[in-house]
């Protein structure tokens, strides 16, 4: 068999290494295990067919983290010449993190068997590991998005293990995010790692998860944390905080992967697309009933000018956020509102520099009803009685020209004869 | 064709509408209608029939443009035709012709009780009969009114400053509203009587080459026919 021709080979090797004097260099790291494993042609057959190189990159050991030390802290069990040795623990010197490795979902998935879950050199290499703040490591911040999506872009991955498909892992990269990353090599981006983490990598519907709904504010404001505090002090922000699991947290508006910039139009929070990105929510019947908020905002607004010059392109037009604010939105009955019936003039004054106190008189949303838009529901009322009738009475005195023509068309003629 | 014996040596034809006011009317029908198109436009913005206005006037920002343009010629034809109507020999003339009296009122009450079979003779219409003058006071006060309140949504700088909000929506909607007023009625009243009417169908040419026929205003506006007789311009 070749593999017994391979292991006879090896232990020969190692023999002659033995008994040649000077050879056995132990005190260079690795010297004495590099004889053999040195040798790039060295390899071994793999039971299912095909090879695995047995070669070590001597200088790339020499160059990673642990490359003073010697491979037996890691391999303790190698011996010359040996056979097939027991799995590498890293756990015996990073017990913390083997520790929360545990926990996270690939830890999990990697205890229960499954191959494909990521283990500790699947991301960190195996003797080349490096420091993390070191460029040429796997583990860099420049390099993240790269090893995770070696195995989160493998469709059978993706499909065995019922994952979020390609098209979120492309959307990152063409995020903000991710092209801040890729285009413009910043180090400040958001990596994966940055948002799910790394050793406690969770699910995020699981509530210890770092993208988990509860966590996404804090999340985000680990570097967006001036855009944190005002959130904080919005409906919205002390929503969530008490507890009210539906109130919108960052990614409900942004999006999640395919964050992308205001001025996109893809984006959600595009000025044009705002309207509807609000009305996800509050054009809900539940939760406006469930909070007392005021109905037809978005039917409203979509009828007045504001909402049709930006339907059809006038990007300048008030979108809910140029009155309403967006992270530190806050209810009208609130004295600090943008929308509170005392700011009014400042806020409409933004854009229309004459809209004095007189002006904020009425209601900005008309809800043409009795009740709340008077004026212009009688306006409306009469016109359209007011036409109706004039219709019915054209119409009419039509037909009875019609008729009378034929009366007179007679007398005519008679008359004539 | 047998005219009655001593119409025979008439003109078959007379002038109805001088060169002036056939330049007026022509400018007035070119901005409404350009007015109504932009207009519906924004009125009837969540159908199709606003999609595609916007689209074809090329968006909502030309749409203002287009619409306010022809707001400006409009207005200055209305400027136009009342000094025209008030200073000048032909305009006094006709301004006259267009005076409403208690008469109009009557004649419209007895041309209904003829067509109804109650009354024996139908209303003698002088050069303009109560159907027109219908048509050009409804025009012009219905021009009136929607060149102020477009004036006040046009100024919305000046008007935010004076105006309460709820004012404006109720300007916005009168100014609307009136747009469809005038559209339906020219559509019914005006399409009506200068088009399907027996007397003038397929269209009354007097818009295009001023002139209408003799026997016609004989038969239409007899008082006018009448009148033209004495003054010897029959």
């Amino acid at each position: 068999m070749k593999l017994m021709r391979t292991l006879f080979l090896l232990a020969a090797t190692a023999a002659a290494t033995l008994l040649l004097p000077g050879a056995a260099g132990a005190a260079a790291p690795g010297g004495e295990c590099m004889e053999c494993h040195g040798d790039k042609t060295i390899e071994k057959s793999l039971p299912g067919g095909g090879t695995l190189s047995l070669y070590v990159d001597g200088s790339a050991y020499r160059d990673s983290v642990h490359g003073k030390g010697s491979c037996t802290t890691c391999h303790a069990d190698a011996k010359s010449p040996h056979g097939k040795l027991a799995g590498v623990t890293c756990g015996k010197c990073h017990p913390d993190a083997e520790k929360s490795y545990a926990q996270s979902t690939h830890g999990k998935g990697h205890a229960k068997g499954a191959r494909e879950a990521a283990y500790c050199s699947d991301c960190h290499g195996k003797h080349d590991i490096r420091k993390s703040k070191d460029a040429a490591s796997r583990t860099f911040r420049l390099n993240i998005v790269g090893v995770c999506l070696k195995c989160h872009k493998d469709r059978a991955i993706e499909e065995k293990f019922g994952l979020p498909g390609q098209q979120v892992m492309e959307a990152y990269e063409q995020s903000v995010h991710g092209m801040a990353l890729k285009k413009s090599g910043l180090l400040g981006t958001a990596v994966c790692s940055d948002c799910h983490g790394n050793h406690t990598i969770l699910p995020g519907d699981q509530p210890r998860a770092a993208t988990h709904r509860q966590n996404i504010p804090t999340l985000c404001g680990k570097c967006h944390s001036g855009i944190l505090e005002q959130y904080e002090t919005s409906v919205h922000g002390k929503g969530m905080r008490g507890g009210i699991a539906e109130s919108p947290v960052c990614t409900d508006c942004h999006g999640e992967h395919r964050i992308t910039k205001i001025t996109d139009p893809s984006s959600s929070v595009y000025t044009k697309n705002i309207p509807r990105t609000c009305s996800a929510c509050h054009e809900k019947e539940g939760i406006s009933s469930r909070y007392a908020l005021p109905k037809k905002r978005f039917a409203t607004y979509m009828d007045s000018f504001h909402g049709i010059a930006l339907e059809y392109g006038m990007t300048k037009a008030a979108n809910c956020a140029s009155c309403h604010g967006f992270h530190d939105i806050l209810p009208s009955n609130d004295p600090a509102s943008r929308v509170n019936k005392a700011n009014l003039p400042a806020t409409c004054g933004k854009c229309h520099p004459n809209a004095g106190p007189n002006f904020a008189k009425g209601s900005m949303h008309v809800e043409v009803t009795p009740q709340k838009a008077m004026g212009v529901f009688a306006v409306r009322v009469f016109y359209t009685i007011f036409i109706s009738v004039l219709v019915v009475l054209f119409v009419l005195h039509v037909g009875l020209e019609l008729y009378g023509r034929r009366r007179r068309k007679h007398a005519e003629e008679g008359g004539k004869g | 064709m047998t005219p009655a014996s001593d119409e025979t040596r008439l003109p078959a034809y007379i002038i109805r509408m001088s060169l002036m006011f056939r330049v007026q009317h022509a400018l007035l029908m070119a901005t409404l209608l350009v007015l109504a198109l932009t207009g519906f436009a924004l009125m009837y913005h969540e159908n199709w029939l606003g999609r595609n206005l916007i689209r074809l006037e090329g968006g909502v920002l030309y749409r203002g443009f287009i619409h306010r343009a022809a707001a400006s010629l409009l207005m200055a034809q209305l400027v136009f035709h009342a000094f025209y109507m008030l200073f000048t020999r032909e305009g006094k003339k006709e301004l006259g012709e267009f005076f409403l009296g208690r008469r109009d009122f009557s004649d419209f009450l007895q041309a209904i009780r003829y067509n109804l079979g109650t009354a024996d003779e139908y209303p003698k219409a002088g050069k303009y009969g109560y159907k027109e003058k219908f048509q050009y006071w409804g025009a012009t006060l219905g021009i009136l009114l929607i060149s102020v309140t477009g004036v006040i949504l046009w100024a919305e700088t000046f008007s935010m400053r004076f105006l309460p909000k709820i004012v404006l929506d109720v300007t916005l909607i009168v100014h609307g509203y009136q747009g469809l007023l005038a559209f339906v009625i020219l559509l019914f009243w005006h399409i009506y009587n200068e088009h399907l009417n027996p007397s003038v169908f397929p269209m009354n040419n007097a818009w295009l080459t001023g002139r209408v026929d003799a026997e016609w205003l004989r038969r239409e506006h007899p008082l006018e026919y009448e009148k033209l007789k004495r003054e010897g311009v029959i």
